[in-house]
């Protein structure tokens, strides 16, 4: 055998003659190689995806009659009606309202949790870190529920309250309401980029301090507070945008007593109507876009000079803990009530609510502990049908999503491809189209889909998938994309020079390193899109409920024990599953 | 393996030009090391030869087949060229065995399974690491990773070597025998390779010939020798080794001798002049701490063509010999002596062979001359 290794210097017999292990051959379809097929396969595919609910919608805002109905002619006419008829103007004040107190609340809950918690050597920090991820099960619409079964009028907490004092000193069915109820689901996100913030500052800075002679108490008023600026700057942005679209609690609480925001004007003109106005649908959808994009896009600004202020250093100091002596009791206090009555009662409450036939402190609930509210959903075929559409939607689902994700981060990080940049753009743009819209959009999208295709999606899981898809996109790409950065480019560049094509080394090298997050976004996606519902409002049909919105119908009904045996159920279902997977992952990591 | 021609090689990324038009031929079995400080496009012209960089214009060949063409606009991608590579982080893929990682470039080339085994075993015993090889990369220190990685470069018989600061990420001590090992590696297999290298002890001892490059432009390519004794310009004397610089004006050139008035200081000295000087034209004097030496101020002066006048200011004993910072005018110059007691005024005495003349370059940084001048 001649090889370079066994072969003497000077006895290369024919220097020009053919190689003994030539380079592999990859085969190339009109011209493209397949690296450029998939290059291009991605970027239609995310293209699609993300224009079909937005064009229709823009169109359907411009034309003076329904989309079904041919001969539109082209129009402003949905935008006066809107602001004259409709009265949107007020919409947009409501909900700039209801957006800017809740961010002020999340604020005002976060930071100081996230000061206390990293920062200070109060007691149980370890659990009050881990307790901060509760929203991660718990949607927010059934932290509305639990809130109304506690908090509300004829709640278990304001009854107990009104026959010990005779009143009820608030009134969750307010703008205020609907802000606490909103921040307190929105704190743990804000508390998140401040804690991570305060981590990844450089100890060093408070050591100097210390030895200038700063006390805790100064310490924290000139070095930690100002260090927090950028991600307070920031989570207030996407808090401020999360509560612009968000639908649950506004649905809950506001529709009943006639305060109306973004995401309940929709569902009301669209869905409540008996004869919806498409036009002005079309119209309400494509100002609450621009907001919502233009909100995505400071968003993205300031997340790139908030990394500039980011001080992370090669060495890893740990950060000292400040003494803050008695002050730090009530900060106990504060985060244990944040937790208590945030999060705890209420959905220890619905949780208790679903075993009982009736709950008030008025008669023993104990009295009336029952399966009843569990039977009813297991009796009636359409309400267990939507656990499990719930829990297809959420499998395939989060696999599509994942895989998507996957080659979306990949293509656009690690390829020379032209456009990888609008891959990125296209990927994360789902973050700006509140949910409702995205139902809207695709159910237009369905109905004027060419040669048939979207009747065949049209009413299907398949829809659903879809929509709920798009939603979960965004955090999917995000959760993989600091795992690809973090493999050495280098390690792909080494399979590139011994043969493989771009294809086969992402699928020899790349996917191999970065299946645990794989796993990961498997995870993220199935919880998001478990707890998802909105774009299914308009896109399901009665074969196609979830858990979201059988949970609505019931609550409409008046049913609100099932609607707390389903909110259980689901809760079960997504601490389940994360246990599950989190044992199957460690499992993975002692394996390799 | 025939020679590797890389012409007019020119890289820009946005805007900024990163490769000047480079052109080099390197020759069938050489060690061709591409030499200078990081960000001098060394690096780049690497991974434009391996393909995984797009170069902006130029031509890259081996032989009769093209790699690239920016006229023709071909672009063989790096998985077609068959070239061998080295990276800097040795790169094993931390998921597969040292026998797994072998095997992937032979499983691309559809090399039979019998045949796969007995290569592997080949290469990995050629580095020493047979016994290893079901071990998985995270196992072995770095210098047995970089040895493996050389190996995975090597089972399949590649046109060309090209590393990329293989022993950068060693200990010292293990670089220097990392470094034998290497070269005789390389000329047993008498394989082509492409180094590069920002260590000049590295580039003298292993290489062939040796490219000099500084921000994107190729100063001096030629032997170890070449490139000490003769380095063609300012930057690469000052590059490669250590070098004392000296500003002047050529007074007078008659018969190839140049007559050089010193600047910041009282001295003038007459050299050869090699290049085409002219009365009036600024210079840059170089010359080497070790080719100079020493002399009493008192003492008669000694058989040497070029003296200059100056002070003892520090005296540094490094075991093999004693370094002397001299004060020379506004300046100070590094001189190696074989032995210390030297003391107030003495003049450095230098062979003529010993100075170069360059046209005026400023190839001291800043900050350096800084701290180097002699404030009175």
């Amino acid at each position: 055998m001649t090889n370079v290794l066994t072969r003497p210097r000077g006895a290369d017999a024919a220097p020009n003659g053919p190689e003994q292990y030539p380079a592999p051959r990859y085969r190339s379809l009109l011209g493209a190689d397949r690296s450029s097929w998939l290059y291009w396969a991605t970027i239609i595919v995310l293209a699609v995806l993300v224009l079909a609910p937005v064009v229709p919608t823009l169109i359907q805002a411009l034309s003076d009659r329904p989309l079904y109905e041919s001969g539109g002619v082209f129009t402003l006419d949905n935008f006066v009606r809107l602001f004259t008829e409709a009265d949107f103007g007020m919409v947009a004040l409501t909900t700039l309202a209801f957006a800017g107190l809740t961010t002020i609340l999340t604020i005002l809950i976060a930071v100081p949790m996230a000061i206390v918690v990293v920062r200070t050597d109060i007691p149980g920090r370890r659990i009050f870190g881990v307790g901060m991820q509760w929203p991660f099960f718990i949607s927010s619409l059934i932290l509305g529920f639990g809130w109304i079964t506690m908090y509300g009028p004829a709640g278990f907490v304001s009854t107990w309250v009104r026959s010990a004092v005779g009143t009820v000193p608030w009134d969750l069915y307010t703008i205020p309401g609907m802000a606490l109820t909103e921040a307190v689901a929105l704190a743990p996100i804000a508390y998140l980029f401040c804690a991570n913030a305060l981590r990844n500052a450089d100890a060093s800075l408070e050591g100097a301090a210390q030895t200038v002679g700063a006390g805790p108490f100064q310490i924290l008023r000139s070095v930690v507070v100002p260090m927090l600026r950028p991600p307070v700057v920031y989570s207030s942005i996407l808090v401020f945008s999360m509560s612009v679209e968000t639908l649950s609690v506004p649905l809950l609480y506001g529709q009943p007593v006639g305060i109306t925001v973004f995401a309940t004007f929709l569902y009301k003109n669209g869905l409540q109507s008996i004869n919806p106005d498409y036009g002005i649908l079309g119209a309400a959808s494509t100002i609450i876009l621009l907001v919502t994009v233009l909100l995505v896009v400071i968003q993205g600004k300031l997340l790139r000079e908030a990394k500039r202020f980011v001080s992370v250093r090669g060495k890893a100091t740990r950060p000292r803990l400040l003494d803050l002596g008695w002050i730090k009791w009530p900060a106990v206090v504060f985060i244990v009530i944040y937790l208590l009555f945030g999060a705890v009662i209420p959905i220890g409450g619905l949780v208790f609510r679903s075993f009982t036939a009736f709950f008030t402190p008025l008669a023993n609930p104990f009295n009336a502990l029952t399966l009843a509210n569990y039977q009813r959903i297991w009796e009636f075929p359409v309400y267990l049908a939507s656990i499990r559409n719930s829990l297809i939607v959420a499998a395939v689902g989060a696999v599509l999503v994942s895989v998507l994700a996957t080659i979306a981060v990949v293509v656009a990080r690690r390829s020379t491809f032209r456009y990888r940049k609008l891959i990125e753009y296209l990927a994360l743009a789902p973050q700006a189209m509140p949910g409702l819209i995205i139902g809207i959009g695709l159910f237009w999208a369905f109905a004027f889909a060419p040669f048939g295709l979207g009747a065949i999606v049209q009413g299907t899981l398949a829809a659903i998938i879809i929509g709920f898809g798009l939603r979960a996109l965004p955090s999917a790409f995000g959760s993989i994309s600091p795992a690809v950065m973090q493999v050495g480019e280098e390690l792909d560049n080494a399979a590139r020079v011994s043969g493989a094509d771009w294809l086969r080394t992402f699928t020899r090298i790349l996917s191999r390193l970065i299946t645990p997050a794989f796993g990961a976004a498997l995870v993220l996606s199935f919880v998001t899109m478990l707890k998802e519902y909105s774009p299914a409002i308009f896109l399901g049909s009665a074969k196609t409920n979830v858990i979201g919105t059988t949970m609505l119908e019931l609550w409409v009904q008046g049913n609100s024990g099932s609607v707390a045996a389903l909110a259980t159920i689901q809760i079960v279902i997504t601490a389940v599953f994360v246990g599950v997977a989190g044992l199957l992952m460690k499992g993975n990591k002692i394996d390799a | 393996m025939p020679d590797v021609v890389v012409s007019q090689l020119k890289k820009e990324f946005g805007g900024n030009t990163v490769l000047h038009e480079v052109s080099l031929t390197i020759k069938d079995g050489e060690f061709f090391t591409l030499l200078g400080p990081s960000g001098c496009g060394k690096s780049t012209t690497l991974s434009c030869l391996a393909g995984l960089e797009k170069p902006t214009s130029g031509v890259i060949s081996i032989g009769e087949e093209t790699f690239f063409d920016g006229e023709r606009n071909k672009f063989v991608p790096p998985e077609a060229r068959n070239l061998g590579m080295v990276f800097q982080s040795y790169a094993l893929w931390p998921h597969m065995t040292l026998a797994q990682n072998l095997a992937m470039p032979l499983k691309l080339r559809k090399v039979p399974k019998g045949e796969q085994q007995t290569l592997i075993h080949d290469a990995l015993d050629k580095v020493g690491m047979a016994h290893l090889a079901d071990r998985y990369p995270h196992q072995l220190s770095g210098g047995q990773q970089q040895r493996v990685a050389l190996a995975r470069a090597l089972v399949y018989s590649p046109r060309v070597l090209l590393l990329d600061e293989p022993l950068s990420n060693l200990d010292a001590k293990l670089r220097e025998q990392a470094r034998v090992w290497l070269k005789r590696l390389q000329s047993e297999l008498g394989i082509t390779t492409i180094y590069v290298t920002h260590d000049q002890e590295e580039a003298l001892a292993m290489s062939d010939r040796i490219a000099v490059m500084s921000s994107g432009h190729l100063l001096q390519v030629g032997s170890p020798e070449d490139i000490y004794e003769r380095p063609a310009t300012a930057e690469v004397a000052a590059f490669i080794g250590r070098s004392n610089f000296i500003d002047g004006t050529i007074r007078s050139v008659v018969e190839g001798k140049a007559r050089v008035v010193v600047e910041d200081a009282t001295a003038e000295f007459e050299v050869h002049a090699d290049r085409g000087f002219a009365a009036g034209d600024a210079v840059t004097v170089a010359f080497r701490p070790e080719r100079a030496t020493l002399v009493d101020a008192s003492a008669a002066a000694p058989d040497a063509s070029v003296l200059l006048p100056g002070d003892i200011l520090a005296t540094a004993y490094v075991g093999s010999r004693v370094e002397y910072t001299v004060r020379f005018g506004k300046r100070t110059l590094l001189v190696d002596h074989y032995r210390g007691g030297f003391t107030g005024p003495v003049n450095v005495a230098l062979p003529e062979d010993a100075v170069r003349l360059y046209p005026r370059t400023d190839v001291v940084p800043e900050d350096v001359e800084e701290l180097m001048a002699v404030t009175v």
